[in-house]
């Protein structure tokens, strides 16, 4: 048993470590766009919106340093030819692109980094300032020796300009074009985005939020308890009420009422979980219909001298409308599976020589079909689980319960992707482990089933 | 084709549910398809200030009425439930359809060939294809990318590039396989095991974190999040097309048409492609309800769709400021759960018809 299980963990690994590490190198293909947007080129009234220029760029690295995408994604990296693997060190960024550019066009990086330190040189004053800043943007030969021209009627005697006019020459007649058209492979090592993130992966350590800095797993298990909360009961719960009906379903007496659920359970299916979500917060939990329970949140936390029994009971009325909700979304489905996985049980032969025995209806289906329904039952709750931690992103939404699915959103509107990450991580494991389970409750439901694969 | 054609009309005198389901699928697409012709007063995105949050059904003598009432900034819920079930259509069925497209490929491909039909040469699977994706990669993407970035005219230069190197690797590569004959040899692709293993890594994660996600990492728009979409909803598609791709090739026609001689190509497009049309029909459907709930959702929670987009599931946030503005929420919402209760309605027909065909 305990072989088995770790024989398919160790199957189970590599598959998880390619799902994350995808996820993880397609998370990052963009670097700080998210921050940039909002530090560099953000336009309404925020924190660095009323600072200058450099500051911004300053906030910027600072921002990159902190979170550790100053350094490159991966171990490797392919690039257009001329570029050197050290670009991404040069600061600010329309310097880097003003450089990306020339190496672009002239395709050796030598003469471009020549001319750019001549550049850099020649101190601005009010006479150079305006030709400088043409030289800065200037990328085309006929446009750089233009703007030289300017330059020179700016500064005619000045030596730093001469040799600057002599390293754009070089670099105009010497640069050959069209070299970016060749790859080449850069080797940054193991000082790179993904290395550190997956040695702080072992060590327990996923990294910390883009936005306020906490350790990813802290922020992680502190929403996990609430969704854990949701999911297992509204599981529980829309278990127990589908086996029900489907056992009522089964029974002649009861066909009427079958006829009755079953089309309202079809329209209940086709009715989307946050449109059931408001409908329901609509109805119920609103001053101008019944307000039966709170809307939103869950209420304040007096953990202190509480024991664990009332704080759940203080919670429970937060948590009976997202229960609720996603109980009823989830039903027809689970109905309609255990309703057909009996129906098959039904038709088969120890149940007619069941019936024939003189068995009463009841102890047919308890003992004899339930039994024998179990191991396609157990195969929709596995596949059930990570389901319904998908509806809880809507859920707690919804009804602002602060929980993963809710952490999901919010970090996504942030882009915050160290929790992003995390996050599809300990999805991918839910559902992993689910499945485990599932391969488990196969072997206790039926002894035949052995081990093995 | 025939038979499917056929099973429709035969559902459609049966069924009255059907029918009705058909109906509002039908009026559904006229609608979409000509709903600028119509003269709606409103334009769903104009703003009409003096009446903001405004009840269904109140008759205002100075203006033009709002028929089911407007939202928190004036915008009219009628014309913003038509449109909306525009956009749904026009996000949905295109996406559904490409979706379609490489689920049939996919799933038939690792049907038909399983995992010892498809034989390819060692030099293809070793150098050709790599060198294939390297390149697609490299000046497909990678150039035009940053060239975008940069703003530099070098895209056409990268294609011509693309194409200078794919034309020269095959040339190579036929007076390679000429010269050496080792080469040559014949290698079996497990095509069959490579794409179970591609629908069991893109479904392990949920669909709707998974989309959550990847509209995270790249801009709001319709282009991407249907790009997005696509990408994660062939799934099931490839699945059903996978296993009906097995039973067909185990009947006695596809053996006979394999005996015949006729070639892969033909077997596969007019044999056994048109007696899969009608599980990939449900399974559009199907998928063209989820995806209906799923362009809602995520407008609803603001995510990858921008905001100037009229969508049912705007219309729905509107409710975020207002909880009592009830029909924010019933209006479009009963819309919503109207059209995938027809689609599900159409499928669940289709279904019990083919279950019948396979019991008798």
């Amino acid at each position: 048993m305990l072989g088995f299980f770790i024989k398919r963990l160790l199957y189970a690994l590599p598959s998880l470590w390619l799902i994350v590490t995808l996820i993880f190198i397609l998370s990052r293909l963009l670097p700080g766009s998210f921050a940039s947007e909002n530090i560099l080129h953000s336009q309404s009234e925020s924190y660095y919106s009323k600072s200058d220029k450099s500051a911004k760029q300053q906030a910027y690295q600072n921002y990159l340093l902190r979170t550790g995408q100053h350094l490159p994604l991966f171990y490797f990296s392919v690039t257009a030819n001329p570029e050197p693997d050290t670009l991404y060190k040069v600061y600010p960024e329309s310097e880097r692109l003003h450089l990306q550019k020339l190496a672009w066009q002239y395709g050796n990086w030598p003469l471009v980094t020549a001319y750019y330190k001549n550049l850099q040189r020649i101190n601005p004053t009010s006479e150079t300032k305006p030709a400088l800043e043409m030289l800065r943007k200037a990328v085309d030969g006929k446009a750089i020796l233009s703007a030289l021209a300017d330059l020179k009627k700016a500064a005619p005697y000045s030596s730093t300009v001469q040799e600057l006019e002599k390293s754009a020459d070089n670099l105009i007649r010497n640069g050959t074009g069209y070299t970016y058209l060749l790859p080449k492979l850069h080797w940054h090592g193991t000082q790179n985005q993904y290395h550190t993130w997956l040695a702080g992966l072992f060590t327990g350590d996923a990294g910390n939020s883009f936005r306020d800095s906490r350790p990813v797993q802290d922020i992680i298990l502190e929403a996990l308890l609430n969704t854990w909360i949701i999911v297992l009961i509204s599981l529980l719960l829309s278990c127990l009420l589908a086996m029900e009906l489907a056992i009522l379903f089964l029974q002649r007496p009861f066909i009427k009422l079958k006829q009755l659920i079953m089309p309202v359970l079809f329209l209940l299916d086709s009715v989307p979980l946050f449109v059931l979500c408001l409908l329901l917060l609509v109805f119920f939990a609103n001053p101008d219909f019944l307000q039966l329970f709170p809307a939103y949140g869950m209420g304040f936390f007096q953990t202190g001298n509480l024991s664990w029994t009332e704080q759940f009971i203080n919670r429970l009325p937060f948590l009976i409308l997202p229960i609720l909700s996603l109980t009823l979304a989830y039903l027809p489905y689970i109905t309609n599976q255990f309703y057909r996985a009996m129906l098959d049980a039904d038709t088969s032969d120890y149940v007619r020589t069941a019936r024939a025995k003189g068995l009463s209806h009841k102890k047919v289906i308890r003992l004899h079909i339930f039994r024998n329904a179990w191991l396609p039952m157990i195969t929709v709750i596995s596949d059930f689980i990570p389901a319904l931690v998908a509806g809880a992103v809507i859920t707690e939404t919804i009804f602002a319960v602060p929980g993963m699915g809710s952490l999901l959103v919010a970090s996504v509107q942030a882009r915050d992707y160290p929790i992003i990450v995390a996050i599809v991580f300990v999805v991918a494991l839910v559902r992993f482990v689910s499945h485990l389970l599932a391969d488990a409750a196969y072997m206790l439901a039926d002894p035949r089933i052995r081990l093995q694969r | 084709m025939h038979t499917l054609l056929q099973d429709l009309r035969h559902l459609w005198k049966l069924k009255p549910a059907f029918r009705i389901a058909s109906v509002y699928l039908i009026l559904w697409v006229v609608l979409s398809l000509f709903l600028p012709l119509l003269p709606l007063v409103y334009e769903p995105n104009s703003l009409d200030l003096n009446n903001i949050m405004q009840p269904p059904f109140q008759n205002n003598p100075s203006q033009p009425t709002h028929y089911l009432g407007t939202d928190a900034i004036g915008r009219d819920v009628l014309s913003n439930v038509l449109y909306g079930a525009r956009t749904g259509f026009f996000i949905g069925v295109p996406v559904m359809l490409l979706a379609s497209v490489i689920g049939v490929i996919l799933g038939a491909a690792a049907g038909y060939f399983g995992d010892a039909k498809l034989k390819s040469s060692k030099a293809s699977i070793f150098a050709l294809w790599p060198l294939t994706l390297f390149s697609l990669y490299f000046y497909g993407l990678y150039i035009p990318a940053q060239a975008a970035t940069l703003q530099m005219p070098v895209a056409t230069a990268s294609i011509g590039m693309l194409i200078f190197i794919l034309a020269g690797a095959f040339i190579l590569l036929r007076t390679l396989l000429n010269l050496i004959p080792s080469l040559k040899k014949q290698v079996t692709v497990p095509l069959d095991y490579i794409i179970v293993r591609l629908i069991e890594a893109v479904s392990s994660i949920p669909w709707l974190i998974l989309v959550l996600m990847l509209a995270s990492f790249l801009q709001p728009s319709v282009t991407m999040l249907a790009f997005i979409l696509i990408l994660t909803s062939w799934m099931g598609i490839a699945r059903l097309a996978r296993a009906e791709m097995l039973r067909i090739k185990a009947l006695p026609y596809m053996e006979a048409a394999t005996s015949l001689g006729l070639p892969t190509k033909r077997i596969l497009l007019q044999h056994a492609l048109p007696n899969m049309l009608g599980p990939i029909l449900t399974s559009f459907t199907f998928g063209l309800a989820s995806l209906l709930t799923i362009e809602s959702t995520l407008s609803f929670l603001g995510i990858g769709i921008p905001p100037t987009v009229v969508s049912w599931g705007r219309l729905i946030t509107g409710i975020r400021s207002d909880t009592s503005a009830w029909w924010l929420v019933v209006f479009p919402g009963i819309f919503l759960a109207a059209t995938v209760l027809a689609l599900q309605v159409f499928n669940y027909y289709l279904l019990a018809l083919s279950a019948n065909k396979k019991k008798a």
